[in-house]
């Protein structure tokens, strides 16, 4: 019994540290995809409103975390080493062209899933806890 | 000194110092501003191109972010709007926005300007990195600037710059301008202006311009004034020069032809190209050759008395190439023969220059000094030289056998100096006179009679060579000499001494015939005069021994052979010795011991007398000392002889010598004869009073012998009488002598003297002395003479004896 309520306690005390300490985003793309391995800049280029195609030739579809969200922060900190508010500004340059779009905001991350799931060309960044079968990685982080 | 061009009164002339500089300083300034001009506007325009690249790359700051965010994504619109916005600014032309591959934006001003036109240098590029990779190129922009803008900027501060260059330049050309004027233009034309109304030989000088003391102006024109001082004084020193010139010309010219020498050209063979005035008055040619130079005169034909001479001198001169000169005879027409001096000097080409002058008063004075020589100024005869001369001559002639020989007489006018003392020189040179006349008067044409000294005259008697008409020649003289000559009025009578000697007989030597002739004339006087004597050997013989004596007596006094013995002198009354007399001996080396009688009449004669005088003062002096040193209280007598007084003697000398030897003067006895005051009375009075004042005692020797003056024996002041030893040595029994030794005896008490009786020798004069009360005694009967080291042991046998003759007297006296 003792034995439980210790693995227990370590648990969420790990559990709560991984929350605490680091999101760890890794790129995502639909398990499905032909999409291989992409470079950080391909990833760039694809969240950024540079380029919106996959190598295999398929429009992308980037998708945000919800506004706000740590992973969202972290993600951008670990592609471009930019705040929220300078990616912000950024996007708010070129929305005023009209010449192109920044990703897709869902709005919640169970949306990001399902926009994974349901669109084929869609590219997003998920917790690393989140991975499971339905999504290939295509980009790792360094910690 | 004035200037014949007048310069322009203007300041400003063409070439003036002014003018000029102003242009050189408009033209200066000119090349200057316009390199100023040239490098402002460079300068700007660099500065243009610099500003106008800053702006531009701070205008790209400002968009730069935009610019990055539009070329990563490729945004035309966002490209186009920024160009747009950088157009607006007007220093850009155009604007060109690519990416990587595509041109995004390309805007550009629309003016008449290309874009392209534009130095490519002068674009703006700029590359464009990634918003999200500074390493990551995504395109650039090119910005191109619109030079129309610099370029009106550069262009108007180039204005600007020029305008200002311009009054600057124009300021300093102004300035540069007015300091020439005042400084300098306007003190050179008042200087200039000076300087041509100056007048510097009168002494004017430029003076110093007002407040340029200083400065180079100040200097100039001390320069200018200092070199007028020196052009003066070299103007005063040229006019000086010239004036000496025209001195020395004028005076050359008088000398030349006033000059009392003869100058004249002449040539080897003796014909005279050219000749002064005094050359013509010298040899009196009329025409003179200096006139008529073609007439040609011949050295020869001058008047010279022996005409080779002339031609002779001028091969000399030509020969030794050297100045030749010789004293020439020549005789003129009229008037007396001259004599000239020739000086020939050859100058080449065969030439000479001759200089001649008239050398005839110096010939004259020349033969009359050398008359003079041997001339008797007073009787117009030959004197001693004159003599010596003509002897010479007849000994010559005798040589070369043109005489037998000859007689030579010396006439010595006896007591002659006795006229001369009495009458006057000019008495004496009448007698001189007339007995030159009379002496003339004896002897035959052809001899010669010749004044030797004051009163010798010497005659030449050529041809007699025997002694009997030479005798008859000197009776006649001696005859001649004895009228009666007179003398102012008065009449008097002479005697003569003539000596002869005989050529060749008597001696081939002229000084010695002279010598003979003296020694026999000597003869004749010493003989009494008024004789003739002929020259005997036995007379140079004799003349020989007195010279060898007065030799020996020389050395004798300075090898110290003179000597004093003392004989003493004995009181009679009290029976002692009173002192001694000091009596001279010569330790000869030769003769040995010599009395006073073989040698000093010679050393009166010579003069020696005095020098022996003092030895014998020096001598007494010390042995009074020494004996007053011995407690012996001697008197001590020396003989004084005439030839002493007064000036071999002299009383400060004795007054001297007592001083030195530090003796009483009343225990010092100075001997004299009668023949003393026979002398000069007056002199020898003076010298006796002098001594006796000294306090020393005067003996009178030889009492008795000679005049024994009484008045004489009152006037000087005599102690003693010295009764001479004849009356001593005759004084027998009661005869004459006795009687005249007491005659003496009693004189002298009655006259208060003391007498002292010599040349006592026989105990009976001794006795008879002292009975007729003489005081003293000297004689061989007490001591002979003896050196002064035997005085002391005859003193002790002299006591001795006096001893027993006091005890005898004694004996008598009780006896009597």
């Amino acid at each position: 019994m003792a034995m439980r309520v210790f693995k227990s306690v370590i648990f969420l005390t790990l559990l709560q540290l991984g929350f605490w300490v680091s999101a760890e985003p890794v790129v995502v793309v639909n398990a499905r995809s032909a999409v291989p391995k992409l470079s950080r800049d391909e990833v760039i280029n694809i969240f950024l409103g540079r380029y919106r195609q996959l190598p295999t030739g398929e429009t992308a579809l980037p998708i945000d975390q919800p506004e706000g969200s740590a992973l969202r922060s972290e993600f951008y900190r670990k592609l471009v080493n930019k705040e929220p508010n300078e990616i912000n500004a950024y996007w708010a340059r070129l929305i005023f062209s009209g010449k192109t779009a920044p990703p897709k905001e869902a709005s919640s991350p169970a949306e990001v899933v399902s926009s994974l799931l349901a669109h084929p060309g869609a590219i997003a960044y998920l917790e690393r806890s989140q991975l499971d079968a339905r999504f290939k990685v295509v980009l790792e982080f360094a910690p | 000194m004035s200037s014949t061009a007048q310069p322009p009164a203007a300041l400003w002339r063409m070439h003036g110092l002014l003018l000029r500089s102003i242009l050189v300083v408009i033209l200066a300034s000119v090349v200057a501003g316009l390199a100023a001009v040239a490098y402002a506007a460079y300068s700007t325009s660099a500065r243009a191109h610099k500003a106008s690249r800053i702006h531009l790359n701070e205008l790209l700051d400002t968009v730069e972010s935009t610019l990055k965010v539009a070329c990563f994504a490729k945004d035309e619109t966002l490209a186009g709007e920024l160009a747009t916005g950088l157009l607006s600014n007007s220093d850009v032309l155009a604007v060109t926005i690519s990416s990587e591959q595509t041109v995004l934006a390309n805007r550009q001003r629309h003016t008449a300007l290309a874009p392209e036109s534009v130095a490519a240098r002068m674009q703006l590029r700029r590359v464009i990195y990634s918003p999200f990779n500074p390493d990551k190129e995504v395109g650039h922009i090119v910005l191109v600037p619109d030079p129309q803008g610099i370029n009106a900027r550069i262009a108007e501060e180039v204005r600007l710059a020029a305008l200002q260059l311009t009054w600057q330049l124009a300021m300093v050309a102004f300035a540069v301008a007015a300091i020439m004027l005042v400084f300098i233009v306007r003190p050179i034309k008042a200087i200039s202006d000076r300087l041509h109304s100056m007048d510097p030989t009168v002494g004017e000088r430029l003076p110093i311009p007002r407040r340029h003391a200083h400065t180079e102006i100040g200097q100039l024109v001390r320069d200018i004034n200092q070199l007028s001082d020196r052009l003066v004084d070299t103007l005063a020193q040229e006019h000086e020069l010239l004036r000496q010139r025209d001195i020395d010309e004028k005076k050359y010219h008088a000398i030349f032809d006033n000059a009392e020498s003869g100058i004249f050209i002449v040539d080897s063979k003796g014909s005279v190209s050219s000749g002064d005035p005094a050359f013509s008055r010298l040899f009196d040619i009329v025409n003179s050759p200096a006139e008529g130079a073609s007439a040609s005169l011949h050295l020869g034909l001058l008047p010279i008395a022996a005409p080779d001479q002339a031609t002779d001198l001028i091969a000399t001169a030509l020969r030794q190439n050297s100045s030749v000169a010789q004293d020439i005879l020549i005789r003129l027409q009229a008037g007396q023969p001259r004599w000239v001096n020739i000086v020939l000097s050859p100058i080449g080409d065969n030439l000479l220059q001759g200089v001649v002058h008239d050398v005839t008063h110096l010939k004259e004075s020349e033969a009359s000094a050398r008359r003079l020589v041997v001339t008797d100024t007073l009787t117009g005869q030959a004197n001693r030289s004159g003599l010596l001369e003509y002897l010479q001559a007849q000994v010559q002639a005798f040589a070369d056998s043109q005489i037998d020989g000859f007689a030579l007489l010396l006439v010595n006018l006896d007591e002659f100096k006795r006229i001369n003392e009495g009458m006057g020189l000019p008495a004496g040179d009448e007698i001189l006179k007339t007995t030159t006349t009379r002496l003339a008067s004896c002897i035959k044409v052809g001899d010669l009679v010749a004044r030797l000294s004051a009163d010798t005259f010497g005659l030449v008697l050529n041809g007699i060579t025997q002694g009997d008409v030479a005798e008859q020649v000197a009776g006649r003289v001696l005859q001649a000499i004895r009228q009666t000559y007179f003398a102012e009025s008065v009449p008097i009578q002479l005697k003569a001494s003539v000596g002869i000697t005989l050529f060749p007989n008597d001696g081939r030597d002229v000084p010695i015939l002279l010598r003979q002739a003296e020694l026999a004339m000597g003869s004749a006087k010493s003989g009494g005069g008024n004789s003739c004597v002929f020259f005997d050997p036995v007379l140079a013989e004799s003349a020989e021994r007195r010279r060898q004596l007065e030799t020996d007596m020389r050395s004798a006094l300075r090898n110290q052979e003179m000597v004093l013995f003392y004989q003493p002198v004995v009181d009679l009354q009290t029976h002692r010795l009173a002192g001694a007399e000091a009596l001279i001996r010569w330790r000869h080396p030769a003769r040995g011991l010599v009395g006073p009688d073989n040698f000093v009449a010679l050393a009166e004669q010579t003069g020696l007398i005095v020098d022996i005088g003092l030895f014998v003062l020096d001598a007494a002096c010390r042995q009074l000392r020494d004996w007053r040193q011995a407690g012996l209280d001697y008197t001590l007598s020396f003989n004084v002889s005439g030839r002493q007084i007064p000036d071999g003697l002299p009383p400060a000398k004795l007054r001297e010598m007592i001083h030195h030897y530090g003796i009483d003067p009343a225990k010092l006895a100075l001997e004299i004869t009668e023949g003393v005051m026979l002398q000069d009375i007056d002199k020898s009075l003076a010298w006796l009073q002098a001594v006796h004042a000294l306090g020393l005692r005067i003996h009178l020797d030889d009492f008795g012998t000679g005049y024994s003056s009484l008045s004489y024996l009152k006037r000087f002041p005599i102690d003693t009488l010295k009764i001479d030893q004849s009356f001593v040595k005759d004084m027998q029994g009661t005869g004459n002598e006795r009687t005249l030794v007491g005659a003496i005896l009693a004189m002298a008490s009655s006259l208060g003297l003391e007498v002292v009786a010599e040349g006592v020798e026989l105990p009976s004069h001794r006795q008879a002395l002292r009975a007729m009360g003489c005081h003293y005694a000297q004689g061989f009967l007490f001591s002979r003479p003896v050196p002064a080291e035997q005085f002391a042991s005859v003193a002790a046998q002299l006591a001795l004896m006096l001893e027993v003759v006091a005890a005898e007297a004694t004996v008598e006296r009780m006896l009597g």
